[in-house]
């Protein structure tokens, strides 16, 4: 627990000795069988847990990390978990004689200063042995819990000032010994958890890697161990040829993305993220010197592992999405985080709500230091809304939370060459969003509005999506919470293109007593009360004077975009009715317009 | 003598299945994309051929025709529907276009959106609000529907989807705008939400009626046109068309939800597989069919194939309605070989059948699949492929294979027979990732292989999962044809409502019950069948608050059309106590301390059908006659001179010891080594491990 462990813990690890050779069909082979336990151990999770957030949002992961501590093979869930687990399993690796680890065990971690991210994401993982006794690899799953058992229910407090205050933490606890449950061990986690489910949640993750366990004893029973340590050694150092050849591609220099966060929780403004990638040959370096370290800071403090994890979640967006996802991807790439920053907190900082901010400002900038030399791939991978609007009410059951999460459209950029769409980033694109039908049904709650605002996508060559205005009303009286950023410093755009809109938050909307939320709220909302956010949207690509004048022509028909922002952002003139679809571009006038916006700039 | 026909048309080819006297006469013909209704006409010439009759005596003697079309799942690959606007509830236009943030792939920065059906400007929104108990909150403004209409119709649109917030609940509204858009939009296609998929939430319902509407013109133009072509040719009944829920039904029906026959091709040929299975006494399946461009894999378990109504995600859309489950995998025998990145990878891209693979000799030049089986001795050049219709050829085939491996460092040999490993691990995986979360261990089921490239793979993919018995039906290669002549007709619908389990309002369930045994009387009577007839099935749908998902169950055993005698005091507890059951198969928990609600009814009727009988079970091994051939051939373990045995020299009892290759008309099975294959009393074979 020390920036001595944490360099221990991300030091590189060698391949798996092994005496066999393979060919590259056969190491593929088992690598879609890895892949296949990933996804069986996973669904079993999905399936047998009774969490919404995993069994309906899918807010899980499942992973191989083989027995020197390498991700072997992640995994089917959120990226940021994928590239995290085998931070916490190297901790167990580094302590199998002391912990007692051996076959039939499962484990838990969640320990921020242990390899961890934050508290609620609790990974579940057991080793997996051969049939003379050798650790081949670890099968780990990771799902995010709906509480930690610290001073807020849900793990989220915005004035915490250290970890303790968000909950218990676990370095590596054994809850399985040799294929028996420890009762006493499981009773205690359950009981330090608020969360109705956690006993159920807990018992699906032990079932899922228990499972997992068994199939890999077979693989590696069916295909000897050697063979199956030489198939994950094939794996990962064709991912990191993969990778190094990518960048290779990339032309040589050091390209930096500097990215503010509006204020911490507490209003300090201005928070700074500051990435240096440095391309040189097949090697690149993700250099996080610059980030702020201000340690009067609170609530943006983001994990070490969690730190290298968003890093790589962004790296692997710019490259050929279908190179494997193991640990060639952090042997391709150095990544250099100052000890102290607020992407490595001393030990025992408070780590909830810094995988929010400033974990995404961190994809932010790399994706914006890297947008000139990979513009076809230049998306940020991230939430720059704050939190969603909390609605939680009292009714004769107790209390309810509104849980039509009110993200619609947010942070969708555009990358060169195609508009942004959809409702958020690719990476994010496997949780599910509640619908207002299933809400409604369930809380006095009436979403009034739910559409995209026009003009709310930073223009550019290539257009962000707008984000949306969520409008809802509270038909009963009822308590909600806000955290604002991102009004200040918006999603930034990529290569000259205009950056997304602010983010903005009013309560009791369209009321006398209306008021705009400026950094936090814990408000009471009267009956009929009526609360408006309004989403950043994506950002743009490349300068809008570029964009295609037809293209411009079609979102004004879409209502994407209005003709005055067509004719005062993208500077075309368009002739005939909006009204009666009969636009036509006026390309002498558009050209005329377009020369003069441009000598002005 | 009378005939029923069976007619399923895939991507490669067009399949018969034709039923006289219990006996079964298969035929199969290339399909032709430009209007796939000649092909259909094409085949039935040559079946009355194979009678020695006309076609129009033929026609005229068919007690059945019934058909699996592709053409909704065509029109939604090609992009090519009706152009369609979107009438929604003001405040809610996006919705489809948010896709409840669903994106394909979570690492592809660069996947490019899905093609609009409904453009912004063609979604446009009307001033309205029902609340979810049903009640108005806001009355329809009839000039905002008269001006959504008036716009869309400035822009030439041919059908449109109206889909209201909580109009499952009370169609009013939704019913209004459709009158109205019949006086401002004559002549143009309206689907309902509340019809086409009256359940929550909006996405889901929104995104199937959309497609309902984008798909309608052309399905209902495509089977008219059949329809004329089949009454011209002399048939005298109904055209019955098969739904993805597994039942057919008619025309007239069809026309009302076209949706209904999206992806109903692969559930024909599990309903298929259910019906000979069941009767070889293995009701628990693992059904294969591997095809020319995939390979599509479900489960048969206690005899039957469930249709279920989720998350069904059909090229980029949702689509709510009952559809049997069947995984769809990129790999059949047009999937192309190639190499990416080092890596050798199988589809999955297909060569589908123009210009196919290399060796069909119309112009392919990119390595497949069947080119592989070919290189590997498993398929011949000898013989005609397809039941004669043409002869495979190796010109090319080599080398082909030789650059792969020059690519990888081997010979063509080896490349192909790579190209085989990873063909063959693609579907081993593909087939564990469909038993994952059902708590079925592959092991422990039968395997029926079928569709013209399965039974060349199914007893290697069984060993591969530890499955010990494969069954592959002699009418293997046009089973999903076969499939529509077993399948019953059966409409399957629900009403949504949304109570509590221990607050229900009985009267209200009764009125929706009725609502849809009104529905099926009228539709199974306008299609010749007697209400008597119908055998309904009354189901619930529920869920736990704050799922997503809700789980669907009988409430009460199997009845009469119309007969809601279940619905009485006690109705509530029967329904939490089946659904707590119910969640503890799918979800191994139940949440005792909660109450579970109910969120719709439904009705799945049918009218049991005659099938061909489709027995088997055990008969005196005996010893086959000599192989027909010896061949150079690679079953796994190198090449050697291998047994090929004609489909047509062997007999029920006729043992086949490994290894070997049996051609049978419309397809090769291959014994692998450590397998025997027996003909079986019907004249199907089943392959068991040695």
């Amino acid at each position: 627990m020390s920036f001595e462990l944490n360099r221990k813990l991300a030091a590189p690890r060698a391949p798996l000795p092994t005496a066999a050779n393979i060919d590259p069909v056969t190491a593929d082979i088992i690598r879609g069988a890895f892949e296949t336990v990933c996804f069986e151990a996973a669904t079993h999770l999905g399936r047998a847990a009774s969490s919404p957030i995993i069994n309906s949002s899918n807010e899980r992961n499942a992973a191989i990390v083989d027995a020197n501590g390498r991700l072997a093979m992640g995994a089917i869930g959120t990226p940021q978990l994928t590239f995290v687990n085998q931070m916490m399993v190297r901790w167990a690796l580094m302590n199998m004689a002391e912990y007692d680890i051996g076959p039939g065990d499962v484990l838990l971690s969640n320990d921020p200063d242990h390899g961890g991210g934050h508290l609620p994401d609790y990974c579940v993982y057991a080793p997996v042995y051969s049939a003379d006794g050798e650790l081949i690899v670890f099968v780990s799953l990771q799902a995010h819990q709906g509480d930690t058992g610290g001073k807020d229910p849900g793990g989220f407090t915005l004035e915490a000032t250290d970890i303790f205050t968000e909950g218990v933490t676990f370095p590596c606890l054994k809850l399985v010994h040799r294929g028996a449950r420890r009762k006493d061990v499981f009773d205690m986690v359950v009981r330090n958890n608020r969360f109705a489910t956690i006993a159920g949640d807990l018992a699906a993750m032990i079932g899922g890697v228990e499972i997992a366990a068994q199939r890999l004893s077979a693989l590696t029973a069916h295909h000897g161990a050697d063979v199956i340590k030489a198939a994950i050694n094939h794996s990962i150092s064709h991912t990191e040829r993969r990778m190094k050849e990518e960048f290779s591609a990339w032309p040589d220099g050091t390209y930096e993305g500097t990215v503010l966060i509006d204020a911490d929780t507490m209003g300090t403004k201005d928070v700074k993220v500051h990435v240096a990638c440095t391309v040189q040959g097949d090697r690149l370096t993700v250099d996080l010197t610059g980030t702020d370290d201000r340690q009067e800071l609170v609530g943006v403090w983001n994990t070490f592992a969690n730190s290298r994890s968003y890093v790589m979640t962004q790296v692997v967006a710019m490259v050929d999405p279908t190179i494997v996802k193991n640990e060639g991807v952090f042997n391709a790439v150095e990544i250099i985080i100052p000890e102290g920053c607020i992407a490595q907190p001393p030990p025992n900082k408070p780590a909830a709500l810094g995988s929010f901010h400033p974990a995404c400002e961190i994809t932010e900038a790399v994706c914006l230091a890297l947008s000139a030399v990979v513009p076809e791939r230049a998306q940020p991978q991230l939430y720059k809304i704050g939190m969603p609007n909390a609605v939680i009410g009292f009714d004769a059951n107790g209390m309810w939370m509104d849980q039509g999460v009110d993200c619609r459209s947010m942070d969708s950029s555009a990358v060169q060459g195609i508009d942004g769409w959809g409702s958020c980033p690719a990476s994010l694109g496997n949780l599910l969003l509640s619908e207002a039908e299933d809400a409604e049904a369930r809380f006095p709650i009436l979403n009034i509005s739910r559409e995209m605002t026009t003009d709310g996508g930073g223009a550019g060559q290539w257009r962000g999506s707008p984000g949306s205005l969520n409008v809802k009303q509270v038909l009963s009286p009822t308590m909600a919470m806000a955290w604002m950023v991102s009004a200040d410093h918006p999603l930034r755009g990529m290569c000259g293109g205009d950056d997304a809109i602010p983010y903005s938050n009013h309560f009791e909307w369209g009321s006398p007593g209306q008021y705009k939320i400026e950094r936090t709220a814990q408000a009471q909302l009267p009956q009929d009360a009526v609360i408006a956010y309004q989403h950043g949207g994506g950002a743009g690509f490349g300068p809008a004077l570029k964009r295609d004048p037809k293209a411009v022509k079609e979102d004004v028909l879409d209502e994407y975009v209005s003709l005055d922002a067509a004719r005062s952002k993208y500077g075309v003139v368009l002739t005939g009715s909006l009204e009666d679809y009969t636009l036509e571009v006026d390309h002498a006038a558009t050209e005329a317009l377009r020369q003069q916006m441009g000598a002005a700039a | 003598m009378t005939y029923r026909v069976g007619i399923d048309i895939g991507g490669t080819f067009t399949d018969f299945a034709l039923l006289k006297d219990g006996q079964v006469v298969l035929h199969k013909n290339l399909s032709t994309p430009e209007d796939r209704s000649l092909g259909v006409m094409e085949g039935l010439g040559k079946l009355a051929e194979k009678e020695g009759l006309d076609l129009t005596t033929f026609l005229s003697r068919c007690d059945a025709v019934v058909h699996g079309t592709t053409v909704a799942d065509n029109t939604l690959i090609e992009m090519n529907g009706a152009l369609t606007g979107l009438i929604t509830t003001e405040g809610f236009r996006d919705e489809i276009e948010y896709r409840r943030g669903y994106k394909e792939d979570i690492w592809d920065v660069r996947l490019a959106p899905p093609k609009q059906i409904t453009p912004r400007r063609r979604r446009l929104t009307v001033a309205e609000r029902v609340l979810h108990d049903g009640s108005v909150h806001k009355a329809l403004d009839e000039d905002s529907v008269r001006h959504a209409c008036r716009q869309l119709k400035k822009q030439g649109v041919e059908s449109l989807a109206v889909s209201l917030l909580f109009a499952h609940v009370n169609s009013a509204h939704e019913r209004r705008v459709s009158e109205i858009a019949a006086e401002e939009l004559p002549g143009v296609a309206v689907s309902l939400s509340h019809e086409v998929l009256p359940r929550a939430p909006e996405y889901d319902r929104t995104s199937t009626t959309v497609v309902n509407a984008f798909v309608a013109p052309r399905v209902t133009n495509y089977l008219e046109r059949l329809v004329t072509r089949l009454r011209d040719g002399g048939y005298p009944g109904q055209l019955m068309v098969m739904q993805a829920s597994g039942g057919v039904m008619s025309v007239n029906y069809i026309e009302g939800s076209p949706i209904r026959v999206l992806a109903s091709g692969p559930a024909g040929g599990v309903i298929g597989s259910a019906h000979v299975g069941t009767a070889k006494g293995h009701p628990n399946l693992l059904c294969v069919d591997m095809g020319g461009t995939s390979y599509d894999m479900s489960l048969v378990l206690g005899g039957a194939a469930p249709a279920e109504a989720g998350w069904n995600m059909h090229h980029r859309y949702l689509i709510g309605v009952p559809m049997v489950k069947v995984e769809t995998l990129g790999a059949g025998g047009g999937s192309i070989c190639h190499v990416n990145a080092g890596a050798l990878q199988v589809g999955p891209r297909s060569a589908g059948s123009e210009p196919g693979p290399i060796a069909y000799g119309r112009g392919g030049t990119e390595p497949t699949v069947t080119d592989a089986l070919v290189m590997l001795g498993i398929l011949s050049t000898e013989e005609g492929f397809a039941g004669g219709s043409f002869r495979l050829t190796r010109a090319g085939v080599e080398e082909a294979f030789a650059a792969i491996g020059a690519e990888m460092g081997t010979s063509a040999e080896q490349a192909a027979f790579d190209c085989w490993r990873v063909v063959n691990a693609n579907m081993s995986q593909g087939v564990r990732r469909t038993t994952a979360g059902k708590g079925v261990d592959p092991k422990d089921l039968v395997m029926l292989a079928y569709g013209g490239n399965g039974p060349a793979f199914a007893a290697i993919q069984a060993e591969d999962l530890g499955i010990s018995k494969v069954l592959v039906p002699k009418a293997s290669p046009t089973f999903s044809a076969l499939g529509t002549l077993v399948a019953d007709p059966a409409i399957d619908e629900e009403r949504s409502l949304i109570a509590k389990a221990n607050a229900l309002d009985l009267p209200k369930l009764r009125d929706l019950w009725s609502e849809l045994c009104d529905r099926a009387t009228r539709y199974f009577t306008a299609a010749g069948f007697a209400k008597d007839a119908v055998i309904a099935s009354y189901r619930v749908n529920m869920r736990y608050a704050g799922q997503n998902f809700s789980l669907t169950f009988d409430i009460a055993p199997e009845g009469k059309l119309g007969d809601l005698s279940f619905v009485k005091d006690g109705l509530g507890a029967r329904a939490i106590a089946a659904f707590n059951a119910r969640h503890m198969a799918e979800y191994n928990h139940i949440r005792d301390h909660e109450v579970p609600e109910v969120t719709g009814v439904r009705l799945a009727s049918r009218v049991p059908t005659p099938s061909p009988s489709a027995t088997g079970g055990a008969v005196t091994p005996s010893t086959p006659p000599a192989p027909a051939k010896t061949r150079r051939a690679n079953l796994g373990q190198g090449f050697a001179n291998t047994p090929v045995y004609l489909g047509s020299q062997l007999a029920p009892g006729h043992l086949v010891q490994s290894p070997a290759i049996i051609e049978e008309v419309f397809t090769t099975i291959v014994v692998y080594p450590g397998w025997q294959a027996q003909v079986d009393a019907a004249g199907d074979y089943e392959l068991v491990r040695t």
